[in-house]
């Protein structure tokens, strides 16, 4: 499947929570053969400020109109000049990008979608998967958790995806207090639930798909995580999305995956999780409100 | 391409010869910004480029530095990728095979941590069909001589040239490091050595960090800055070199629209590669030679050979005359 480069138009800009933006575009080439958990790199705007193009997941996509949408988090420059953008306004799109999510074939075993904070974004388009189409249902929860109550999306949005949520946040502001992933946890062991997943589909900050990865390969459940890494490029030429690989290479003590090609979905076991280094936490979020 | 307005006016020669070197115009991809070309084949068409310079290359595999690796500061980026690359084997059997089939000019980047290294990598590529040339990045450290870079000593970087030079008949290019107290020394002594050519510059040296997580915004802790924040030390850079040797210059270093390339070209460089605004926009070579060419045109200048080295540093005083005349001012 080719990639493409692809001036897209706004449709439509909604603003879901105070730092969340959701965009509609008119983007028919790449709408066409974008799948779920694949994503784009987005030219925020012409010029050098800010340089780089940014990742963004498919949030939906709807190849019928041509067109996608992608949820965002305003975390910085180039978030917080997108978000400044409106309808008709032209972004510059290579897409669609890296491997993306796949479903069970057996539409009878039971997932879970594990979301933290902006990572319910690509997980948006794989439930609607995950809930449509011929036949049987997928059994499926979703935990979504986030800081605090104001960095979900209101409940009435998320009561949209229509399948059964938990939710968490950190200070306890709405729903369970504390990790996503400790909810998580508890509510698989629970007796008086039948939930016992087979595999989980995740999407959030290193520190919790760390603990969802832990979950996975202790319970022996198949994963697939979508995991981030600052990018150059998207396309595998620059080699700066290097997370350290679970296998070694020939002769080397350490191998690198690139999140834009071998990604962004991985599986819990291919990555060796001990060796990431450095934990870049995103500015506060007082810089943008 | 834009039909051309007045049929009976030639298009413009984009051609350029760089000593042993001809390319059909003077546009190419710089190395490590381009992978192999195949990540950028359905986005551009590579056929039009001047040259493709790859990806590092090294004689065995490389893993490259823990991430992160990269950061975007101000108008550029620092990089630190730590030559990441899957070694001359698989380069010379997988990636050249695929160029190969293309009609583009494929230049090998190469590199190594001792003379050895050079000029084993230089001695495996000599002949391997579809290379048109070779150029060493010494912007390496020398493992044997306590980790100095190569390209930071004259009488390293002439021994480095000299042993890749006894391995190839290749044409040649020296690929300089800015991070130099003297570049034009460093030039000298690549071209003294056998070098056909020399290119300019590789990335600045430089860092960033966080001051919320106060840590390093790289796990290296420094790496090389790149993009159009250092398009005036690059130009510096090769105005020096190039009135340092007699060889020609490829100019490098921030390089976004083909008014930037025209920059380095008016200056002295033969050509250019283009680096970091690939990632940018993946069309950029093409619009850059089509600037070029619109530019020529524009300018009624017959080929671009003609503007190459044009700079007028001479009359920087046009009321001098004047004031020495009659009138006092
Ligand atoms: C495959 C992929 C898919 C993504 N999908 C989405 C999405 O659907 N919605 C969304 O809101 N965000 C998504 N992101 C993260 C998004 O790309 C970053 O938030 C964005 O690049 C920040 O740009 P900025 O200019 O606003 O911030 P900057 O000023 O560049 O950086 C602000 C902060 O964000 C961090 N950051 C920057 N880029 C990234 C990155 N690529 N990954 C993680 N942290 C980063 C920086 O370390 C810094 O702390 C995705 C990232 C990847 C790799
Ligand atoms: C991600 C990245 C990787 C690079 N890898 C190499 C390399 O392998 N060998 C090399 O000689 N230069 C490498 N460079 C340097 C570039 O070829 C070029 O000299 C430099 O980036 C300046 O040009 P620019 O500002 O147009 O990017 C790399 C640069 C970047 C940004
Ligand atoms: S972002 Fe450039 S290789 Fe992955």
């Amino acid at each position: 499947m080719e990639k493409v480069l692809e001036t897209a138009r706004i449709i439509c800009r909604e603003s879901l929570a105070p730092l969340i933006v959701r965009l509609r575009l008119h983007s028919p080439g790449i709408s066409a053969a974008a799948r779920a958990g694949q994503f784009v790199m987005l030219k925020v705007r012409e010029g050098i400020d800010p340089l780089l193009r940014r990742p963004f997941s498919f949030h939906r996509i709807h190849p019928d109109k041509g067109e996608i949408e992608v949820l965002f988090r305003i975390a910085g420059r180039g978030t917080l000049a997108l978000s400044k953008l409106g309808p008709g306004d032209p972004v510059s799109l290579i897409g669609p990008l890296g491997n993306g999510f796949e479903l069970p074939l057996d539409r009878t075993t039971q997932i879970a979608f594990i979301a933290g904070g902006i990572g319910i974004a690509p997980l948006g388009e794989l439930i609607a998967q995950a809930l449509s189409g011929p036949g049987q249902t997928q059994k499926a929860h979703l935990f979504y958790g986030a800081r605090s109550a104001s960095e979900l999306l209101p409940e009435d949005i998320v009561s949209q995806f229509g399948l059964r949520v938990h939710f968490a946040t950190d200070d306890g502001s709405f729903g369970y207090k504390g990790r996503v992933t400790k909810l998580f946890e508890e509510f698989t062991a629970r007796a008086d639930e039948d939930f016992r997943p087979a595999e989980v589909y995740s999407c959030g900050p290193l520190a919790m798909q760390y603990h969802v990865a832990k979950w996975a390969l202790e319970n022996d459940a198949l994963s697939q995580l979508s995991l981030e890494s600052l990018m150059g490029c998207g396309i595998g030429a620059c080699l700066g999305c290097a997370l350290p690989a679970a296998d070694c290479g020939p002769g080397d003590d350490q191998r690198f995956v690139h999140v834009c090609e071998d990604g962004p979905i991985f599986s819990a076991g291919s990555i060796k999780w001990n060796q990431i280094l450095i934990q870049q936490s995103p500015p506060p979020t007082y810089l943008f409100s | 391409m834009e039909p051309n307005p007045d049929p009976t006016i030639a298009a413009p020669d984009l051609s350029v010869q760089l000593g042993p070197l001809h390319l059909k115009n003077p546009v190419m991809t710089a190395s490590g910004t381009f992978g192999y070309g195949e990540e950028y084949a359905s986005l551009t068409d590579l056929g039009k480029l001047g040259a493709l310079v790859v990806k590092g290359i090294s004689l065995l595999p490389r893993a490259g530095n823990p991430p992160p690796r990269i950061v975007e500061t101000p108008a550029g980026m620092i990089n630190a990728i730590g030559l990441e690359n899957v070694g001359v084997e698989v380069f010379l059997s997988v990636k050249l095979p695929y160029l190969c089939g293309l009609d583009v000019p494929v230049i090998a980047n190469i590199f190594g941590n001792t003379i050895e290294e050079y000029a084993g990598l230089a001695e495996r590529l000599d002949g391997a069909p579809g290379l048109t040339a070779m150029e060493i990045n010494v912007s390496c450290p020398n493992v044997k001589e306590g980790g100095m870079v190569f390209g930071t000593d004259p009488a390293m970087t002439a021994k480095v040239v000299e042993a890749v030079r006894r391995k190839t008949s290749l044409p040649l290019i020296t690929k300089l490091t800015p991070n130099v107290t003297s570049i034009a020394e460093i030039a000298r002594a690549a071209e003294g050595a056998g070098s056909d050519i020399l290119s300019c510059i590789n990335t600045v040296a430089a860092m960033a960090v966080d001051v919320y997580s106060k840590r390093p915004r790289l796990a290296n802790i420094f790496g090389g800055l790149s993009g159009p924040a250092i398009r005036p030390i690059a130009l510096r850079c090769v105005y020096e070199v190039t009135r340092a040797v007699k060889c020609p210059v490829i100019g490098i270093g921030g390089i976004a629209s083909a008014a930037d390339a025209l920059e380095f070209m008016l200056i002295g460089a033969r050509a250019v590669q283009v680096g970091t605004a690939n990632f940018v926009d993946p069309t950029i070579t093409a619009e850059i030679i089509e600037g070029i060419r619109l530019f020529l045109e524009a300018e009624k200048i017959a080929a671009l050979s003609d503007f190459i080295g044009t700079l007028d540093t001479s009359c920087l005083f046009p009321f001098a005359e004047d004031a020495c005349g009659s009138i006092e001012i």
